[in-house]
């Protein structure tokens, strides 16, 4: 299993398809950043494809105002958590 | 598990640093080891010497620094990125014949190859880009 770890919101970057693209069928993906901003309800039908993979992270979600804001969906990890999914993983990707 | 880290985001201009930061503490507080942190493109500039950000701003180059000295995390930055950007060491301001060195101590001048292995030596490498 591999996560994938994306830094871009949907709204202003494509590289999100790439990224689901890549992903493999037990994957992972995590937004960080400004990533964060595609865990939102308006937002997360672009990840779909992995609706139940899909993990945002806290602290950036909490410094643009957005926490208690995701969409249901959407699991909501801390930095200790992201450490936690990395050690789950067999390797990570960054899309940016 | 050994992490190592690669950044190439520069300092207070975009978030890279910054949660690259964030995410070395988590690694060494949950007990594992980060051997290093490699430094490249515009990320070179968080070995800056001369930095002097504002009192009530994150200082990257120090915490940086702190890390090496807590948890002796080796901080490799990329010469031929460095080299470009105005950031040398003592050696290499000498052999360019420059007055001064602007590459923060314990921060190191290293090639690609240093990031190649840690790759195939770390457990993990988690990139952190603008």
């Amino acid at each position: 299993m591999i996560l994938h770890i994306l830094n871009r919101a949907p709204g202003t970057s494509l590289v999100y398809r790439e990224a689901l693209a890549g992903m493999g069928p037990e994957d992972r993906l995590l937004l960080i950043e400004d990533g964060v901003n595609g865990a939102l309800p308006s937002q997360v039908r672009h990840f779909e494809p992995v609706s139940n993979r899909l993990f945002a992270l806290r602290e950036d979600l909490a410094s643009r105002g957005l926490v208690g804001r995701c969409d249901e969906t959407v699991q909501v990890v801390d930095i200790d958590g992201f450490v936690e999914l990395t050690e789950e993983a067999d390797k990570t990707v960054s899309w940016f | 598990m050994r992490y190592a880290l690669l950044v190439q985001g520069a300092p207070y201009s975009q978030q890279a640093s910054h949660s690259a930061l964030r995410f070395a503490r988590a690694v060494v507080t949950r007990g594992h080891t980060l051997d290093s942190v490699f430094f490249y493109h515009d990320g070179v500039y968080n070995a800056a010497r001369l930095a002097a950000p504002p009192q009530d701003e994150p200082h990257l180059p120090d915490a940086w620094s702190e890390l090496h000295e807590q948890y002796a995390t080796a901080l490799l930055v990329c010469i031929a990125s460095a080299l470009r950007r105005g950031l040398l060491d003592e050696r290499e301001a000498a052999r360019h014949g420059k007055m001064g060195h602007s590459l923060k101590s314990p921060f190191e001048l290293t090639g690609l190859g240093q990031l190649i292995d840690l790759g195939q030596r770390c457990d993990r490498l988690v990139t952190f880009s603008p």
